[in-house]
């Protein structure tokens, strides 16, 4: 549905984003996930039709975004980032000129407001200005001004940014809900947030693709030093020898613990089936044996250390 | 079109909400209502005309109108709020041409107001029609100009003050000192600055001459800066 080959966009001389190419598929909800200044606003806002790209190509359900820019933007339902609206209006009259805006005719309009109102719980807000509405009731009414022409695709700038815990969570589920009608490709900064909603993640950072694939894949794709811990007793010495001696073990600590020992393996696959028949062949009694989580987060914030390391030494 | 009407009409709306819309509309009024007491208009024994009083207005529309046209474009980039208009399905051009319209209506609203003096003149006197139709016909024709103008330094900031500010000050330097300019040069320099006088174009329409000439300077001038913001609002997407 959105394919991305090689965009480039340069700001004087300074790229913004250099050279990234993703494919997104029709019904996938994809995360675009990075640090601030990552470049990720800069590509949606090429995907969207706002900013020209200085080199490479995207494509949206088939339109090209630069030569067929009215296509894609009729396929397209836009929230950029702090959802700006016009704080004189109310939110119907907003929904109503974003409908003339889209072409839709009086009573189609009037339908699709009702039906956008009541998905993002606005419904009893449509009439007050939306000046005086809260953070988060101005977050839904830029959704449901996304959502008015039934889009194919939802592009969502950062939607959860600056709402309380429980709009979060009600948010977040709304994108899931909506996914099974449109393709969803939303932006983030954090982690857990793309983890819960998002079947596909692509990480940028300054510019470049590092990363992209299922959360599953990710944690394959940085399986090498993925850790195992386990908590044994009767083993005395041969423990350690015993573990390193495993098929893919590339490292293991062991540290008592009153008359159990823990032991922390670093191995490239999943060695807990053969640790716990290991232990079972040796009749060591066993208590815990999990995969460390929080593989994937390790990973993005060591790519965030990274750039802001890079960023201190220029 | 549909969505040209769309833009023009949400920008009315806009303007009719915001108190700088009132403000206006009384400082035009509060001020040719003095003119119209300064020109003894009603004086017994004076001809039954408002020339006098056209004869002021264009000095104050050069105040007026971009405060009219200030924040048709730069609050949309202030408040962030372009960004969803560029990247809805209508043309950088419709999106320009329904803000000006939208300043146009105001305007013309505006200029509404002064009818109530005609009709007192008529009621004891009675006026020249044609040459006030004419003398209405040449406000609005520099209002096309003006707004057009003021549109455009509109989309140069995201400042109302700065749009404003640098909307005023060419067009008073325009109608303010254009008699000093012209009385200054000779020759070929002369004949130019004469061309574009807009005092002068506006005379010949308050003594009821509507010349082709005057036509295509005011529509000319409309033109080119609906073209020009067109292409700063293009640019503006590349940055």
């Amino acid at each position: 549905m959105i394919e991305v080959q090689d965009l480039t966009k340069l700001y004087g001389r300074v790229a913004a984003v250099s050279g990234i190419s993703f494919d997104v598929a029709e019904g996938d909800i994809v995360g675009f996930l990075g640090p601030n200044g990552a470049g990720k606003t800069t590509t949606i806002r090429i995907l969207t039709c706002y900013h020209p790209a200085t080199s490479g190509e995207a494509r949206i359900g088939g339109f090209d975004v630069f030569q067929q820019s009215m296509e894609v933007r009729r396929i397209v339902g836009y929230l950029p980032e702090l959802t700006p609206l016009y704080p004189e209006m109310r939110p119907r009259e907003y929904l109503r000129f974003r409908g003339k805006l889209r072409g839709l005719n009086r009573a189609d309009c009037n339908a699709a407001i009702d039906r956008v109102a009541e998905r993002c719980w606005i419904t009893d807000m449509l009439d007050r200005p939306i000046g005086a509405l809260s953070k988060g009731y101005k977050q839904r009414v830029g959704l449901a001004d996304a959502l008015l022409h039934n889009p194919r695709v939802l592009i969502l700038d950062e939607p959860t940014v600056g709402l309380d815990p429980t709009q979060i969570r009600e948010t977040r589920s709304l994108i899931r809900e909506l996914a099974q009608d449109h393709t969803v490709m939303l932006s983030s900064h954090i982690l857990p947030e793309v983890e819960a909603t998002c079947q596909r993640i692509v990480i940028i950072n300054k510019g470049h693709l590092v990363a992209a694939g299922t959360p599953d894949e990710l944690r394959a794709q940085i399986a090498g030093d993925a850790e195992t811990i386990v908590e044994l007793k009767g083993a005395g010495g041969d423990l350690q020898a015993a573990l390193e001696g495993l098929p893919g073990v590339s490292g293991v600590t062991t540290r008592p613990v009153g008359d159990w020992t823990l032991a922390s393996v670093r191995a490239g696959g999943d060695p807990r089936e053969q640790i716990f028949r290991l232990a079972g062949e040796r009749g060591w009694a066993l208590r815990e044996l999990r995969r460390a989580g929080a593989s994937l987060e390790d990973y993005f914030v060591k790519i965030v250390a990274q750039a802001s390391n890079q960023a201190r030494a220029e | 079109m549909r969505n040209t009407v769309a833009i023009m009409q949400r920008e009315l709306l806009s303007l009719f909400f915001s108190p700088i819309g009132y403000v206006v509309i009384a400082g035009f009024l509060l001020l040719t209502g003095v003119f119209v007491l300064v020109a003894e208009v009603f004086e017994p024994g004076k001809p039954a005309t408002l020339r006098r009083v056209f004869d002021f207005t264009p000095y104050v529309l050069t105040i007026i109108i971009p405060a009219i046209s200030m924040r048709l474009i730069s609050e949309e980039y202030r408040s962030g709020t372009i960004e969803t208009l560029m990247t809805a399905p209508l043309s950088d051009f419709q999106m320009v041409l329904g803000k000006y319209l939208a300043a146009v209506i105001f305007y013309a609203i505006m200029l509404a107001g002064t009818l109530v003096y005609l009709v007192v003149l008529a009621m004891y006197g009675q006026p020249d029609y044609g040459a006030s139709f004419s003398s209405y016909l040449g406000l609005l024709l520099v209002g096309l100009a003006f707004v057009a103008f003021g549109t455009f330094t509109s989309s140069l900031s995201s400042n109302q003050v700065v749009a404003w500010i640098v909307g005023m000050i060419p067009l008073m330097l325009f109608v303010w000192f254009s008699s000093f300019i012209v009385g200054k040069t000779s020759g070929a320099l002369r004949d130019i600055v004469q061309r574009v006088n807009v005092v002068r174009h506006l005379d010949q329409f308050n003594r009821g001459l509507v010349t082709t000439e005057s036509l295509v300077f005011f529509l000319g001038m409309a033109a080119f800066f609906l073209f020009a913001t067109v292409k700063v609002v293009e640019s503006k997407r590349w940055r």
